[in-house]
């Protein structure tokens, strides 16, 4: 069995008087460690499935099995439990608080966890040693994202989830960004998966994703994925 | 305003309709509550003045030391803008029934004006009826139809001899009334009993039987239409009271002509009188005197006459005895001559013929017949004139007895006539000296005065007033929190409103509207909030508030039904301070929002910074502080808009409740502290006027005798007044027999350490607390005491103690001795019962009353605790409201600090739900900043609580209380609690807010 299966996902809300079908009947599998890059165009349902995933959402019908736990099953404060434990999210905006320094950015996930990192180990890992005790708003782009991947990574998760991470990134800062979250798989044998429009990032992927309308529509394995530093775009 | 822009204030409105309701209930606090307590003070006078109208009370009296007179009523009643005029007689009496005897203002019912108001039953109809003051039937325990007896001094009649005052003494009470001149519970002093009037009563006019009235009342043309607190009413009476002034000296002139000529004319006509006597008395002795004499002059006469008369006859019977012995010597001679001659003839005639001898026989014997008729003659002569010299000799001796019994007679007389004379001596003497003192009378007789007083002599009329402006000062105060929190609550929730839509102000802005046409849409909703809560809060605040306040006064003061009025310029007013608040603070906002270029206006707004606080430098707390205590110290000092308002507002909230609990306190404790710890007697026991002190100890005796009764203790109270401003406390001096016992029956402590004890001394008097704070005097400074008679001592205060209720001088009676020249005369005597219940008070009670002729009244203190409950259940009210206000308060603060925090942060609280923080974690990431805020505020609020407490006590309280100044714990701890539980209220609403956050809200991009 794959250490994430998603089985006849279906997702279904209702949006004023439209019934919106956000995931159809949708199928694949990850396995331990592998680097995943879920690809399609906007409204696809890409964020759905990972919402999903994350825990963040539920699901209409179907099951979702990681770690063979199935959390399409988990109550909500069962759900909050897998967020915190099992997740790391990293969101296209960082989503840092402001208020907060780097560090205390990472310590805000480490507080909750069970077993985390030392934040400062993880910060001098994403390369951030010096700023550390920087706000947010003294930090570039780059240097926001770097904080935010180093929180997810604090908690020592089983699952770490990308939103369009370098979405309001420039190329270079991008690319960067993208390095450190493969390095992060490799390295650390965590299970990443990212999600982009940009079909570009897929060679880096052990495990690519296709989704349109609402499903996974076509699901690659690259035995060979190419290091990022030899993909342009 | 285009079409579209208004559709869209109003479906802002429906869609932020919390934001908009915060605004409103805050503007409605705030306006209520300014309009509420400014209206508080003008609706107290409005009532005052209702009252007084619906008495027809009058504008001015005028009073003359030597009585109003008919000629000075018409005088009066020409007074241009004098609208009527009535003379009424009032005198203070002592009313005793069965058990008590009360001293009582009497007054005669007036018709025109000051009519008194029927409560229950009737006006008296004749002379056996009266009507008292419904304090009265509560007091004395009697009911309407009860007969009591009224004991008034006597008054003077023309003559100056005493006659009663009243017609009828023994009166039935026929109904209850509410007099204009005794609005307040203050019944003024007077001579008798204790010094202090306890109730006051009418009766009709013509039960008074005196054409002299002590009083004269006066309404002005067109007083009545006027406000009575107003200057124009003031200047109107003012000018009237002028002409009144200008003709008093005529009229003071011609009363007292008057008089002086009515004196001097009995002095005259007694003068004459008396002359006229007197000349009456000297000629009737004279005349006596006279009688005598002529008597002593017959007898005289008389005694000459007899002593003549006795002469005579004596002369007479002599002569006559002396013919008759001569007539009897003739006739013996005769008779010898004719025996001898007869027998002579005998012996010669037989010798002679018959016939010769027969003629001389016959001869001899004719002749011997005519000797025996001689001698028979003689006889009867000599018997006559024995019984002549017999009458002589009785008649004599009658007429020296006539003169004797005259003489004695006439020696009585005079005796009789001496006395006389000394007896109208003495009367004439006698009523000479009543002239002559009448004479000196007549020079002391002074030019009456006249006082000429208006409204502001009434005492209940004063103070009222005063109470007034004293809630006029609260009302300056007051709102002030709530205008402060409105505006901060509506710029830190119109600023939110303008930054969640900077985009939409920004494509507005691109599209070309002008930014007045932008800004009108938030300047609309903050005005429409504004004006929706004025509107509301001017229609509660108006009603409710002067409603609690005037009820609360009406406990202290008689008047009519509340006037409650709408006030247009307030309302105004209060619209205008909050729009300021409200709309002013949207102004301000929208003008920095809108200042920006539309391009940087639809960029998401850079993010506010982090910051160290300053907290941070001191690693030593710092460094104890866990994750989330750090997060909520930056974020308190991120947000300073915020941070205000919740501390004020919060501070606010507990200050009111602590307020409300602390005026609770302040007067919960009073009485009780008073009766219980103070005055530690529960029974006072009026004696009677005038007691002989060995009448005096036989009270004394027998009430400490009884069983209840566990000890006793006599005193002297008597009114007094203190010379210092123009103070009209009306005070008490107390001055126990033996000072040593005072203290188990008034404990004499300082208030701020009660273990500091005073005793009684030489050295000067000890005074209550509040008088000193009236008099602004201080330990160790001297005060001048002017008694009843109006003798005036300086004495020095040694302590100034403890006391709530009313105004005491406790002296040592070795100190009133030193100062007043005389021994003390009890005329009270405390004691302390056992246990008792309210029947076995009133069995006590009517025992030792059974002493009618030394007690005039029985007093337990248990009465006044239960008068004293009622006080209580108005307090309650009070604090309800402050209450209300103060949740309404936190409430509206709490909530729009959640909202606009939730709002503001919406994305951070996602993005740690997504991090996997529990509910209650999230709760405690936001919730914690709130409970520290509230915390701080709470603190705050504690000590403006005292501030405030402290503040109303001292502009609410009356003259003759003193309120307890300190708050109880409980007090603040409620202040604490109740602000919690209103901060758990929002928390609660707070936590199901946060709840429902969608984690999706995370990956949105900033807007």
């Amino acid at each position: 069995m794959a250490y994430i299966e998603f089985k006849n996902v279906v997702k279904a809300y209702q949006m004023g008087e439209v019934l919106i079908q956000a995931l159809d009947n949708t199928n694949f599998e990850i396995e331990k460690g592998e680097l995943t890059v879920i690809v399609g165009p906007s409204g696809a349902g890409k964020t759905t499935a990972l919402n999903i995933l994350g825990g963040m959402d539920t699901v209409t019908r179907g099951r979702v099995i990681i770690d063979d736990k199935e959390i399409s099953s988990l109550k909500e404060k069962e759900l909050i439990k897998y967020r915190r434990e099992d997740i790391g999210f990293v969101f296209q905006f960082y989503n840092l608080v402001q208020n907060l320094t780097a560090i205390e950015n990472v310590e805000l996930a480490t507080q909750i966890c069970k077993k985390p990192l030392d934040p400062k180990t993880i910060l001098k890992k994403v390369g951030l040693e010096e700023r550390m005790n920087n706000f947010p708003s003294q930090l570039s782009g780059g240097e926001q994202q770097r904080v935010a991947i180093a929180r997810a990574i604090a908690k020592n998760p089983k699952l770490l989830l990308c939103d369009e991470p370098t979405g309001a990134l420039d190329y270079k800062t991008g690319k960067q960004i993208l390095q450190l979250l493969q390095d992060t798989c490799r390295k650390e044998g965590m299970t990443v998966i990212i999600i982009t429009h940009n079909q570009a990032l897929t060679p880096m992927a052990d495990r690519v994703i296709h989704f349109k309308n609402g499903t996974a529509y076509n699901i690659q394995k690259n035995e060979h994925p190419t290091p990022i530093e030899n993909i342009e775009w | 305003m285009k079409k579209a822009l208004m559709k869209d204030t109003i479906k802002e409105i429906t869609s932020t309709f919390k934001r908009f309701l915060s605004l409103l209930l805050i503007v409605l606090l705030g306006v209520g509550f300014f309009a509420g307590i400014r209206v508080a003070s003008p609706d107290m006078r409005n009532t005052l003045d209702k009252t007084f109208d619906e008495y027809e009370a009058m504008d001015i009296q005028v009073l003359s030391t030597l009585g109003i007179t008919t000629k000075d009523i018409e005088e009066l009643e020409k007074i241009e803008g004098v609208e009527s005029v009535e003379a009424s007689y009032l005198t203070d009496v002592i009313v005793s029934s069965e058990e008590k005897e009360e001293v009582v203002k009497l007054m005669a019912i007036t018709t025109k004006m000051n009519k008194p108001k029927v409560i229950e039953g009737r006006l008296p109809e004749n002379n056996k009826e009266c009507v008292v003051e419904p304090r009265f039937l509560l007091g004395t325990e009697h009911k309407i139809g009860d007969k009591i007896k009224i004991e008034a001094e006597d008054i003077q009649d023309e003559d100056g001899k005493n006659q009663p005052l009243l017609k009828e003494k023994e009166v039935t009470i026929v109904g209850t009334v509410h007099s204009p001149l005794y609005i307040s519970s203050d019944r003024g002093t007077t001579k008798l009993g204790s010094g202090k009037i306890n109730y006051y009563m009418y009766i009709p006019l013509e039960n008074f039987d005196t054409d002299v009235r002590t009083v004269t009342y006066l309404t002005v043309d067109g007083a009545k239409e006027l406000k009575s607190y107003q200057k124009k009413y003031e200047n109107k009476i003012e000018e009237v009271k002028n002409r009144i002034e200008d003709i008093s000296e005529a009229r003071r002139q011609a009363r007292y002509d008057e008089l002086y000529q009515k004196a001097n004319n009995k002095i005259l006509d007694a003068q004459k009188e008396l002359n006229k006597q007197k000349e009456k008395a000297e000629k009737e002795i004279k005349d006596a005197k006279q009688q005598i004499e002529n008597a002593k002059t017959q007898i005289r006469t008389g005694k000459t006459e007899l002593e003549n008369k006795k002469v005579i006859t004596n002369n007479q019977l002599v002569q006559a005895k002396k013919e008759l012995d001569k007539a009897e010597a003739e006739l013996t001679e005769k008779e010898r001559l004719f025996e001898a001659e007869k027998q002579k003839i005998e012996a010669t005639l037989e010798f002679l013929p018959p016939e010769q001898r027969e003629k001389i026989e016959q001869e001899l014997q004719q002749q011997e017949q005519l000797l025996k008729q001689a001698r028979i003659t003689l006889n009867e002569q000599k018997k006559q004139y024995e019984n002549n010299q017999n009458i002589a000799e009785q008649e004599f001796a009658k007429a020296q007895k006539e003169l004797n019994t005259a003489e004695s007679e006439i020696q009585t007389n005079e005796a009789k006539l001496q006395t006389q004379q000394k007896n109208a001596d003495k009367k004439i003497k006698e009523a000479q000296e009543e002239i002559e003192d009448a004479k000196i009378k007549l020079a002391d007789i002074k030019k009456p005065d006249w006082y000429i007083l208006d409204r502001n002599q009434n005492v209940g009329y004063v103070s009222y007033l005063q109470d007034a402006d004293r809630i006029d000062n609260i009302a300056s105060v007051f709102p002030v929190v709530f205008f402060v929190v409105a505006a901060l609550i509506s710029l830190t929730s119109m600023t939110r409103m303008v930054e969640e839509q900077r985009v939409q102000i920004g494509t507005l802005k691109a599209l070309g509207y002008s930014k007045r046409q932008i800004a009108s849409k938030y300047l609309i909703y903050a005005s429409l909030a504004t004006i929706l809560g004025s509107i509301l809060g001017v229609s509660i605040g108006f009603y409710l508030i002067p409603a609690i306040v005037c009820d609360m006064y009406s406990m202290m003061y008689t008047l009519s039904e509340t006037v409650l009025e709408f006030d247009v310029g307030l309302t105004i007013a209060g619209l205008l301070a909050a729009s300021i608040c409200t709309v002013g603070a949207t102004l301000y906002s929208c003008i920095r929002a809108l200042a920006s270029t539309p391009a940087t206006l639809m960029r998401p707004k850079a993010p506010k910074p982090g910051k160290r606080v300053l907290l941070e430098k001191i690693p030593f707390i710092w460094k104890h502080l866990n994750f989330t205590q750090k997060v909520t110290l930056r974020n308190l000092f991120r947000y300073k808009k915020r941070f205000l308002m919740t501390i004020i507002g919060i501070a606010g909230c507990t200050s009111l409740i602590v307020a409300g609990f602390g005026l609770r306190d302040a007067v919960s404790s009073m009485i009780p502290v008073q009766y219980g710890d103070i005055f530690q007697y529960n029974v006072e026991v009026t004696l009677k006027d005038n007691l002989k002190q060995k009448e005096i100890q036989r009270a004394y005796e027998e009430i400490e005798n009884k069983q209840e009764i566990q000890k006793a203790i006599k005193m002297n109270k008597q009114s007094i007044e203190i010379m210092k401003n123009d103070n009209n406390q009306s005070i008490q001096l107390v001055v126990p027999e033996k000072v040593e016992q005072l203290q188990d029956f008034i404990q004499l402590r300082n208030r701020r350490k009660k273990e500091e004890n005073y005793t009684l001394d030489e050295q000067g008097v000890i005074i209550t607390e509040k008088l000193a704070k009236l008099l602004d005097i201080k330990k160790g400074e001297q005060i001048t005491i002017k008694n009843i008679d109006k003798v005036e001592v300086q004495t020095t205060i040694v302590g100034i103690t403890e006391n709530y209720l009313s105004h005491y001088i406790y002296m040592a009676p070795e100190l009133y001795q030193k100062i007043y020249q005389e021994e003390i005369k009890s005329n009270t005597i405390l004691a302390i019962t056992e246990e008792l219940t309210e029947e076995q008070e009133d069995i006590l009670g009517k025992e030792i009353l059974k002493n009618k002729e030394d007690i005039s009244s029985v007093v337990f203190t248990s009465m006044t605790t239960t008068i004293f409950s009622e006080v209580m259940d108005n307090m309650a009210l009070v604090v309800w409201v402050l209450i209300i206000a103060a949740g309404l308060l936190a409430l509206v603060v709490l909530y729009n600090l959640s909202n606009t925090n939730i709002s503001e942060r919406i994305r951070e609280l996602a993005t740690i739900k997504v991090l996997g923080f529990y509910d209650p974690e999230v709760y405690e990431y936001v919730g914690k900043e709130t409970l520290l805020l509230t915390l701080i505020g709470i603190l705050g609020g504690l000590l403006g609580g005292n501030f405030l407490t402290t503040f109303i006590i001292k502009t609410c309280e009356l003259d003759a209380f003193m309120f307890n100044p300190q708050i109880k714990l409980a007090s603040y701890i409620y202040g604490i609690v109740i602000t919690m539980l209103f901060a758990a209220i929002v928390s609660a609403i707070t936590y199901f807010a946060l709840k429902k956050i969608d984690m999706i809200e995370s990956l949105k991009s900033v807007e």
